[in-house]
């Protein structure tokens, strides 16, 4: 990637990735992205073979450790055997309320309430943790938090520096949202967003071969938000949606670097050139369709209003145009007389008469003849500007009708269709090789592939098979992760050779085995988890214990106590709204826009506006501060990092102050003249246990010292490192 | 930010075996160890990077002043003949559109004066500049890629034109490799309005190593104070339950480095709200010093003030400060339509850097101090069509002084209009190499792991412009 040795040339006499790529504004960043990651001095290194990678083997089932190793639960059965073949002696399991605030901090992202504290508590039965487990996985606010995870790894983004899908793209996160919360199988939830509902239409053979219909869900065609956000223009002739989809369906669902294969065939995986060009050719039809989402009443009262709107503009702007028309000509003339003379020839032709030449001259120079406002003022005496300034304002003042709602999705345009695909040098759709046409494929799975059904929906049909090595371990992989802060293999978007090998390969394949067994239900493996032994474990125990296996496995790996986690930037937003007892729980809408100083929103986070824009900050500090992902590249973990910004906001930071406030009213409400029962209640309330003696002797040496009483308090406990950790 | 990135780094930062297991021990595995680094290892990563120091070291701080928009070299420090406008050169224009096209040079209204014992020509936009012109290696030869905006802003900000992965700007990376001198302030400070926030940001180096923004005024740090109506001592009091309420918990949880790295952060949030505000309180400072930088004076009183606390944040043992210029959308030296739009805007800055320097010169604190003034780009011999220029990336001038960088040179040039770099070409790596160079680094071992490939700070190029080292 050496490129700094010259000055470049124009970039139409060749500089290094050539003029054509630079004149579309054609999106090479992407390509750059994973490019600038080759490591120097290897010149041609030999890619895994596809029979060495472990991951492309068959996802086969292991036996459950029996004997010593039996447990209830098969997965503490895998690590139980491990651990004890590593001489790690795990921990005991935690308190009631301990394992109570993180399960639903997990499953929710909100703490729990006193209400769901007693009730648990009061619950001597043996199924008292299950009746919490299915409560938390029946609530909508569970799609809210599990949903909002998965928009890392799909790059959901309400805007970005070029997004023409940006208008409705809520109604895709609300989707995904909602497929969480109805437990759409993970096969499903996949193939409505490579497919749409489109897919779904189409017939397919049963096995006893009658031809069946299946009927599409109605919404998922708000699904096709997933490739529409990837699109960059709307035209989509740099093919930015194509390129987008191979990246983030390679890297979701596949786990594999499959852009890495865009130059050159890939360095160290099995996948060619060739293969990344034919993976393109399932999107390269697509294009932007808009939806629009108005009532036919609406629609008629647009068309009224846009009528209204035209009809008053119209006479003012014909009159503010036959006034400023002698400036115009006067302005256009003199710029047109510098142009080299058959430039001048070019423009003056009608626009109709032009050659795609002479078009593209005067494409080339608009720039120049645009004229603006303040260059026709320049012209004008004072008096003039006056009443142009009076025009200006008063079309200014009449407002053009905001537009219906609109969504967009995704469609195979039909010439598209009938291109041939090309391999593209550097990528650059402008620079096929036309000596290598591709055909629709994709790496790792059968050749011969026909494609009758269609591009995408033979290609879903085989990566959501139970039969493709990579879908079911990715995805329980991911999943794995956000329960337990670490997964199982580390890389969570590179099942090739760089990612290395899976920490624990049985437990990883025997729960994508047992996930393609229930029907990739999300939800029973959400269960399966948070109902464990090993979830249930304490998070700090005995210091024998733990010095003893922290020489084994320091970085507690194989998970002999429950890991120390950090809420995300959104739980600790959300945790703050509750503790002020004014978070918004509603679901659905567009996002909250970035808020202006002394602006607050109490929705959930997750509706807050996310995204970026590289001439302003896009998202609200709130989130900035505390690590929140803007949805540029596929994230499977976020990075967690530990600033004195961050301690400033938590100590000093308007929002902190009302929520003190506001904390300190309700607990002075509840237990008025009571220090001591409010001490206890906020304990209980954002830390979801009651204080130790100690912890109450100080708190209450702190009221009594405050003039505000409790506000000091409750600032205390936002500040407390368990407020926003979960052990 | 996403930990895809930097799970391995900068934890895994050229670990060398030997060391790794135990630099784990200390820092707790995985992606949150990369973060708490800086606050458990104030002394920054260098010798751990590569085994460094890599070099001795000439600067110990950079004041790095950005000017957004677009500075015309033309009209300011590469001065060209007048006899030549009318000219008709090849030219590729304008803004994001690249056609190629026929355009006729059009003449600058400055007068220039050469300065000094070097003789360097300065423009009368720049007299007070003019005055320090022997302490300045001006630099005639600078080039980049992008020719619109933000994309220039930020090849200039993080040595890349990669928008998808989120590179670090360059104050991180320096801030992330020698960590800060002072335990009271951050190391990296910006300050102004910038282009973009990616000038800002730690990229994959996480936000432990953002630039923490500073404003002029009483608070001169966002959440630096308690909110208005708290009473004195009432904080003190919460701190130090805050204190004894989490001993608990930081005990039960001692072996996470994250914890450690919590009460460090707090720490140091109660330090910058202690020390921050000293330093932005100019009340010590003498008229005379106000006077040089050009406080009191409308125009000049922002920039200048921004400067002086530059000068105090670096007295302070800040690594890093930036002061973006007019910045904000495209930023307004971006002057297409008039040339005049320039005048002043040099007016804000002349007087403050001048006097900026002479400051540092007169405190024995120039030698130590690289002070650095560029652009996203300069501007084009043609114009629009107006009296203005267009962006030109392909050579325009910036300029170092102090920090070991020899004064009164001139490196490099451009071509007889003032379009293309000819002589000693100046690629944005080379001057960030050459900062690195005086602040005791090597470019070529600033590399973190990502997933097991290396990525470098600056892109492999000429190197550090050792013409103007002395």
């Amino acid at each position: 990637m050496s490129m700094a040795a010259h000055p470049p040339a124009t970039p139409a006499s060749g500089s290094w990735f050539g003029s054509s790529a630079l004149r579309m504004g054609w999106c090479w960043v992407s390509l750059l992205a994973l490019c600038s990651f080759l490591p120097r001095g290897l010149s041609s290194p030999a890619p895994a073979k596809v029979q060495d990678l472990w991951s492309l083997k068959p996802v086969v089932r292991p036996a459950i450790p029996g004997g010593a190793f039996q447990r209830a639960n098969p997965m503490d059965s895998f690590l139980a055997a491990t651990q004890s073949a590593r001489g790690l002696s795990v921990l005991g399991p935690a308190d009631k309320l301990t394992w109570l605030r993180r399960v639903h901090l997990d499953l929710v992202g909100l703490a729990p309430s006193i209400e769901e504290q007693d009730r648990y508590l009061a619950d001597a039965s043996p199924s008292a943790e299950d009746t919490v487990v299915e409560r938390l996985l029946a609530s909508e606010q569970h799609g809210v938090r599990y949903g909002r995870h998965w928009l890392d790894v799909l790059r959901y983004a309400d805007l970005d520096e070029h997004m023409p899908s940006e208008s409705g793209i809520h109604l895709w996160r609300d989707w995904v949202f909602g497929a969480l919360n109805q437990d759409l199988p993970y096969d499903q939830f996949v193939r409505a967003q490579v497919c749409g509902n489109r897919a779904s239409k189409r017939q397919v053979i049963s096995a006893a071969g009658h031809l069946t219909k299946v009927e599409p869900r109605p919404e998922d065609l708000f699904a096709e938000g997933f490739l529409a956000r990837g699109a960059i223009t709307r035209a989509n002739a740099d093919h930015g949606l194509a390129f987008a989809a191979v990246e983030t369906v390679s890297l979701a669902f596949m786990g594999m670097t499959v852009s890495c294969a865009k130059c050159h065939d890939h360095f160290f995986d099995p996948i060619s050139q060739r293969d990344f060009y034919a993976m393109k050719a399932l999107f390269d039809p697509l294009v932007l369709r808009p939806v629009d989402l108005a009532t036919p009443e609406q629609v008629f009262a647009q068309g009224r209003k846009v009528r209204e709107y035209e009809d008053t503009l119209k006479p003012v702007a014909e009159a503010m145009r036959r006034f400023i028309e002698p400036f115009h000509s006067r302005l256009y003339e003199e710029r047109l007389r510098d142009m080299l003379p058959e430039v001048q020839a070019a423009i003056r032709k009608p626009e109709t008469k032009r050659s795609a030449a002479e078009q593209k001259i005067y494409e080339d120079y608009y720039p120049i003849l645009r004229i603006d406002p303040p260059k026709i003022k320049a012209l004008m005496k004072a008096e003039e500007v006056k009443i142009y300034d009076d025009f200006l304002r008063k079309i200014d003042s009449l407002k053009a009708p905001e537009s219906l709602p609109r969504f967009w999705g995704v469609v195979e345009d039909s010439k598209r269709s009938a291109d041939t695909n090309y391999v593209l040098v550097t990528g650059d759709p402008t620079r096929p090789k036309r000596t290598q046409p591709v055909s629709p494929g994709f790496p790792f799975g059968p050749t011969g592939l026909e494609f009758r059904s269609g591009r995408r929906e033979t290609f879903v049909d085989w990566l959501t098979s139970p039969e493709n090595p990579l879908f079911a371990r990715v995805a329980v992989n991911r999943i794995w992760a956000w329960h337990f802060g670490f997964p199982l293999h580390a890389s969570l978007s590179d099942f090739g050779s760089l990612g290395g090998q899976p920490l624990h390969p049985q437990l990883l394949d025997w729960l994508a085995s047992e996930f393609i067994a229930q029907r990739y239900s999300m939800k029973w493996l959400h269960r399966l988890i948070v109902t464990s032994d090993t979830y249930r474990r304490a998070s700090v125990g005995d210091a024998a214990t733990a010095n003893r296996n922290a020489s084994v496995d320091p970085d507690n790996r194989l998970l002999w106590r429950f890991p120390l986690r950090r809420l995300e930037a959104e739980a600790i937003q959300d945790s703050l709204l509750m503790a002020a007892g004014n978070l918004d729980l509603s679901l659905g809408g567009p996002a909250v826009g970035a808020l202006k100083e002394g602006e607050t929103s109490l929705r959930r986070a997750a509706y807050l506006a996310r995204g970026y824009r590289s001439s302003m900050a896009a998202m609200p500090d709130a989130l900035e501060t505390f690590d929140a992902e803007d949805g540029r590249a596929v994230c499977s973990r976020r990075t967690e990092t530990v600033t004195a910004t961050q301690a400033l906001y938590l100590m000093n930071n308007e929002r902190i102050e009302t929520v003190s406030g506001s904390l300190a009213r309700r607990l002075e409400s509840a237990c008025p003249q009571d220090p001591a029962a409010a001490v206890r209640l906020g304990y209980r309330m954002l830390l979801g246990r009651l204080p130790d003696p100690a912890e109450l002797q100080m708190a209450l040496e702190l009221v009594s010292k405050e003039s505000g009483r409790l506000k000091g308090f409750a600032w205390t406990l936002l500040n407390l490192d368990e407020f926003i950790y979960v052990r | 930010m996403c930990a895809d990135l930097n799970h391995n780094a900068p934890a895994d930062l050229r670990i060398r075996p030997g060391t790794r297991r135990s630099f784990l021990h200390h820092m707790g595995a995985g992606f949150t160890g990369a973060a708490v680094g800086a606050l458990l290892f104030e002394e920054g990563k260098a010798r751990e990077i590569t085994g460094a120091p890599h070099l001795a070291a000439k600067a110990r701080a950079v004041i790095y002043l950005f000017m957004c928009g677009g500075v015309s070299h033309i009209d300011t420090f590469d001065p060209k003949d007048n006899r030549l406008a009318g000219t008709l050169i090849d030219a590729v224009g304008f803004g994001d559109n690249l056609a190629e096209m026929k355009r006729p040079v059009i003449p600058s209204r400055r007068t220039f004066t050469r300065y000094g014992r070097s003789g360097t020509p300065v423009s009368d936009w720049f007299p007070h500049l003019g005055g320090v012109i022997d302490e300045i290696a001006l630099i005639r030869s600078m080039w980049c890629h992008e020719t619109n905006h933000f994309p220039a802003v930020i090849e200039t900000a993080t040595g890349h034109r990669n928008r998808i992965v989120e590179h670090p700007s360059f104050g991180s990376w320096i801030s992330y490799a020698l960590g800060t001198e002072n335990r009271n302030l951050p190391s990296f400070v910006h300050m102004g309005k910038a282009s973009s926030p990616l000038q800002l940001s730690g990229g994959y180096l996480g936000a432990t190593y953002a630039a923490t923004p500073f404003q002029l005024g009483e608070i001169p740090i966002r959440n630096l104070r308690p909110p208005p109506g708290t009473r004195a001592g009432e904080r003190d009091d919460r701190m130090k339950v805050l204190e004894q309420l989490n001993r608990r918990f930081r005990e039960d949880y001692d072996v996470e480095s994250a914890m450690a790295a919590r009460l460090k952060s707090y720490e140091l949030a109660a330090r910058m709200q202690l020390h921050a505000p000293e330093a932005c309180n100019f009340s010590a400072e003498p008229e005379s010093v106000r006077r040089l930088y050009g406080i009191g004076q409308k125009e000049t009183e922002e920039f200048g003030k921004q400067l002086l606390l530059a000068r105090r944040l670096v007295e302070r043992g800040v690594r890093f400060i930036q002061i973006c210029h007019a910045g904000g959308g495209n930023g307004a030296w971006d002057s297409h339509g008039d040339m005049e739009n320039h005048g002043p805007l040099c007016r804000q800055v002349d007087q403050p850097i001048a006097g900026l320097i002479r400051d540092l010169r007169q405190r024995g604190m120039l030698d130590e101090t690289l002070v650095v003034w560029t652009s996203e780009f300069g501007r084009t011999p043609w114009s629009q069509n107006t009296t203005g220029r267009d962006h030109n990336p392909r050579g325009y001038s910036s300029w170092m002084a102090g920090g070991g960088v020899r004064g009164g040179v001139v490196h490099g040039s451009t071509d007889e209009f003032g379009y293309r770099t000819v002589e000693n070409p100046v690629y944005v790596s080379d001057l960030q190499a050459t900062i690195l160079r005086q602040m005791g680094l090597d470019h070529r071992r600033m590399e973190v792991d990502i997933n097991g490939r290396p990525v470098r700070l600056v892109e492999d190029g000429a190197g550090p412009v050792l013409g103007i080292l002395s």
